[in-house]
C-alpha cells in the first residue's frame, strides 16, 4: 500500500490548458474523492494518475516512486472505469483473472485468489456467466473483483455507480465503502455527485475549472467552505446565497441586498467596513420559522417523510429550506423566516473566497 | 387513433413489401434448386412445382463430368488463404489507423479509401503484365496476392468503423491489467472483432468465391481453375444439357450458402456496429 502525491500537475489538450497546477496529497489508505462539475478535470487528473493520459507538467508519485515516465501496466494500479470495460467475449472468472495469467501466475494461485475475490464481493455462484449475462450492480461488482484481484497498490474509481439506478447507487456505494475498510487500499474515486463524496470520502477534493477549490474532510467542507464555489458545491440543497452591502451602525450590523432584503446580524459579523459588497450564505435546513423573520412567499413545498424541503421567495429573491418537523404552510401562503446567525458563512465577492466571523 | 391507424397501414404496407421483395430474390434460388433436383424428362410438364422425388442424377453427372472436385478446392485455397490474409492485414491496419491520434493516421486511411473509390479495372493490364514478370500467372499464388491488394480498402473500411465504435476503455482496462500492446489487442480487441470479421469473411469470401474475370485471366491455360470459370467451360460444352448446368451451378453454390448462414448472425451485427458489454 502507498500514497498518491500530485504536485503542480498541469495539462494540456492542444493549446488549451485543462488543469493549472494540481496539488494534491493522498496518504496511505486513504479513500480521496474528486468531486466537481463536468468537465472540471477530475477524470483527466485521475487517468494522469492511471497512466492513461501523459503528464505536461509536474509530478505524480505513487508509493514515493515518481511514476511520470512509467507506463500505465507498469504502474501497480487498479482502476474500475465508468462502464465497467469488462471484456465482453471472457467469463467473469477470466475477467478477474486476466491480469494475475498475463503476469504467468500458477493457475493454482490465480484460482485461490480469484475465489478470495469473489467470496468477498458475492460473485461466486456469478463466476462462469459472461458480462452480458449480468445486472448493473453484478457488473459494477466484477470490475471492482477484476481490481482486487490483483492487490494494487492504489485503487482508481471513475464515476463507476453513474450508470446504476438510484436504490443500487446507494447499496454499492456502501459495499465500496466496506470494501475499502476492509482492505485498507489507497483509492481515488472521482465523481460529480457531491452526495458520493459527502458519504464515501476521508478526504475529499473539490474541483472547478482545472483547480483544486479546497481539501478536506467532508464535514470539514460542509461546516466551513474555503469560498462561495465549495459552499454552493457541498451540500444538497445547496447552500442560500444573500449579496448585497454590510451595513453597521451603532450596535447592530446587516446586510442589505439590492432587492431590498434587510439581514440583521446580532454580534459576530465578519470584520470588514460598512459599505463593503459582501455575499452571506445559510444552509438550509439553518432557517427557521420566526415572527421577527423575512417575510417569505411559499412556492414549493416538497415532503420527503423524514423532512420537508421548501422553497420559497423572500422580494424575488429564491431560498430553500429544509424543516424536520412537518411544515403546515402552502403555496402561495407567506411565511416568517430567518437564518440561524451562528450559522451564518460571509464570503467577500471579488474572488468569493471566505471571511471569518469576528470574535 | 387515426395516428395509430396510419401507423399499422404504414407497417403492413412495408411489410408486404419487403416480403415480395424477398419473393423477388428468393425466386431464381428455388427455379435452380427445383430444376436441379428434377430429371430433365418433367420440366416441361411441371416447370415451377416442386420435385415429386428429389433427384440427384444431375449433380452427381455434373460433379463427375465437369470435375468439379478439385475447381472447388482450388476455389477453397484461394478464398480462405485470401480472406485469412484479408483478415490478419485488414484489422492490424484498421486497429492503427482508428486508434492512432493524428494526420499519419488519418492519411493512410484516406489512402485506403481512394483504393475502393478506383476502378479495379484501370490496373486490369499493368497487374496482368507485373503478374507474368513475376512468374505467377497459372498459379493460385497470383490469385492470393491479387484479392488481399483489391479487397483491402473495404477490410479496413469496415474494420476501422467499428474499432472507432468501441470504447477505449476496454484497451485501457486491458494496459492496466499490465497487457502490452500486442497483448491488448490479441486478447481483447481481436476477439470483440468477432462481429465485423464476420461480415468481412462474408462479404469478400463471397466476391472471391464468385469471381469469374481474374481467374479466367491469371489461371487459363493451366491446370488450375477455379469453380466459375470450370462452370463457364461446362456450361458451354453441356448447354444441350440444362439439367446438368443447373446441377453444377448447385454444386458450386451450397459452400455459399452454407457460409451465408453460419455466419449471418455475425455479419449483421457487424454492420450494426457496437458492442453489448
Amino acid at each position: 500500500m502507498s500514497g498518491v502525491t500530485i504536485q503542480g500537475v498541469r495539462k494540456r489538450f492542444g493549446a488549451v490548458e485543462v488543469l493549472h497546477g494540481i496539488d494534491v496529497q493522498v496518504d496511505e489508505g486513504a479513500f480521496a474523492v474528486l468531486v466537481g462539475p463536468s468537465g472540471c478535470g477530475k477524470s483527466t487528473l485521475l487517468r494522469m494518475v492511471a497512466g492513461l493520459e501523459e503528464i505536461d507538467d509536474g509530478e505524480i508519485r505513487v508509493g514515493g516512486r515518481v511514476v511520470n515516465d512509467v507506463e500505465a501496466k507498469d504502474r501497480d494500479i487498479a482502476m474500475v472505469f465508468q462502464n465497467y470495460a469488462l471484456y465482453p467475449h471472457m467469463t467473469v472468472a477470466e475477467n478477474m483473472s486476466f491480469a494475475l495469467r498475463l503476469a504467468g501466475a500458477p493457475k493454482a494461485e490465480v484460482r485461490n485468489c480469484v475465489l478470495e475475490a469473489a467470496r468477498i464481493l458475492g460473485l461466486e455462484p456469478l463466476l462462469e456467466r459472461h458480462p452480458r449475462q449480468l445486472s448493473g450492480g453484478q457488473r459494477q461488482r466484477v470490475a471492482m473483483g477484476r481490481a482486487i484481484v490483483r492487490k494494487p497498490k492504489v485503487f482508481l474509481f471513475d464515476e463507476p455507480l453513474s450508470n446504476l439506478d438510484a436504490k443500487m447507487r446507494v447499496q454499492m456505494r456502501a459495499e465500496i465503502k466496506a470494501l475499502h475498510q476492509r482492505l485498507r487500499t489507497t483509492t481515488l474515486y472521482v465523481t460529480h455527485d457531491q452526495v458520493e463524496a459527502m458519504t464515501m470520502a476521508d478526504i475529499v477534493v473539490v474541483m472547478h475549472a482545472g483547480r483544486v477549490e479546497q481539501i478536506g474532510a467532508p464535514l470539514a467542507l460542509y461546516d466551513e467552505p474555503a469560498n462561495l464555489f465549495v459552499a454552493q458545491f457541498i451540500g444538497s440543497p445547496a447552500m442560500n446565497v444573500l449579496r448585497g452591502t454590510w451595513t453597521a451602525d451603532g450596535g447592530s450590523s446587516r446586510l442589505v441586498t439590492p432587492e431590498g432584503i434587510v439581514l440583521p446580524v446580532d454580534g459576530g459579523g465578519p470584520p470588514v467596513e460598512a459599505g463593503t459588497p459582501l455575499a452571506v450564505g445559510f444552509r438550509p435546513e439553518h432557517l427557521e420559522l420566526h415572527d421577527t423573520g423575512l417575510d417569505a412567499e411559499v412556492v414549493v413545498v416538497e415532503p420527503t417523510g423524514s423532512e420537508t424541503q421548501v422553497l420559497m421567495r423572500c422580494r424575488g429573491t429564491e431560498l430553500v429550506a429544509v424543516f424536520r418537523e412537518r411544515f403546515k404552510s402552502r403555496p402561495g401562503e407567506t411565511v416568517r423566516v430567518r437564518p440561524a446567525t451562528d450559522h451564518l458563512h460571509y464570503f467577500e465577492t471579488s474572488q468569493g473566497r471566505r471571511l471569518a466571523a469576528a470574535g | 387513433m387515426a395516428r395509430a391507424r396510419g401507423f399499422a397501414l404504414r407497417a403492413a404496407l412495408l411489410e408486404t413489401g419487403m416480403l415480395l421483395t424477398g419473393v423477388v430474390f428468393a425466386f431464381p434460388l428455388y427455379l435452380l434448386l427445383t430444376l436441379a433436383l428434377k430429371p430433365q424428362s418433367s420440366w416441361a410438364s411441371d416447370p415451377l412445382g416442386l420435385p415429386t422425388q428429389l433427384f440427384f442424377g444431375n449433380v452427381t453427372a455434373a460433379w463427375t463430368q465437369a470435375h468439379l472436385a478439385s475447381a472447388m478446392l482450388t476455389s477453397a485455397l484461394v478464398v480462405v488463404a485470401s480472406t485469412v490474409i484479408l483478415v490478419v492485414l485488414g484489422a492490424l491496419a484498421a486497429y492503427w489507423i482508428a486508434r492512432r491520434v493524428g494526420r499519419l493516421s488519418y492519411g493512410v486511411y484516406l489512402f485506403f479509401i481512394a483504393g475502393m473509390i478506383l476502378p479495379f479495372q484501370l490496373a486490369l493490364i499493368p497487374l496482368y503484365s507485373t503478374m507474368r514478370e513475376l512468374g505467377l500467372l497459372g498459379s493460385p499464388a497470383s490469385l492470393i496476392l491479387f484479392y488481399p491488394g483489391l479487397k483491402l480498402p473495404l477490410t479496413i473500411f469496415l474494420y476501422a468503423g467499428f474499432i472507432r465504435s468501441l470504447s477505449r476503455s476496454y484497451e485501457e482496462a486491458a494496459s492496466m491489467d499490465g497487457a502490452n500492446q500486442w497483448q491488448v489487442f490479441w486478447h481483447v480487441v481481436l476477439p470483440m472483432m468477432r462481429p465485423i470479421t464476420g461480415t468481412v469473411v462474408i462479404l469478400n469470401g463471397v466476391f472471391i468465391w464468385n469471381d469469374f474475370l481474374t481467374p479466367l485471366l491469371y489461371l487459363s491455360g493451366s491446370r488450375w481453375a477455379t469453380l466459375p470459370v470450370v462452370i463457364y467451360t461446362f456450361v458451354g460444352q453441356e448447354s444441350g444439357d440444362m439439367g446438368l448446368v443447373f446441377g453444377g451451378l448447385l454444386v458450386a453454390m451450397t459452400p455459399v450458402l452454407i457460409a451465408f448462414f453460419v455466419l449471418q448472425r455475425h455479419m449483421i451485427k457487424g454492420f450494426a456496429g457496437g458492442l453489448k458489454g
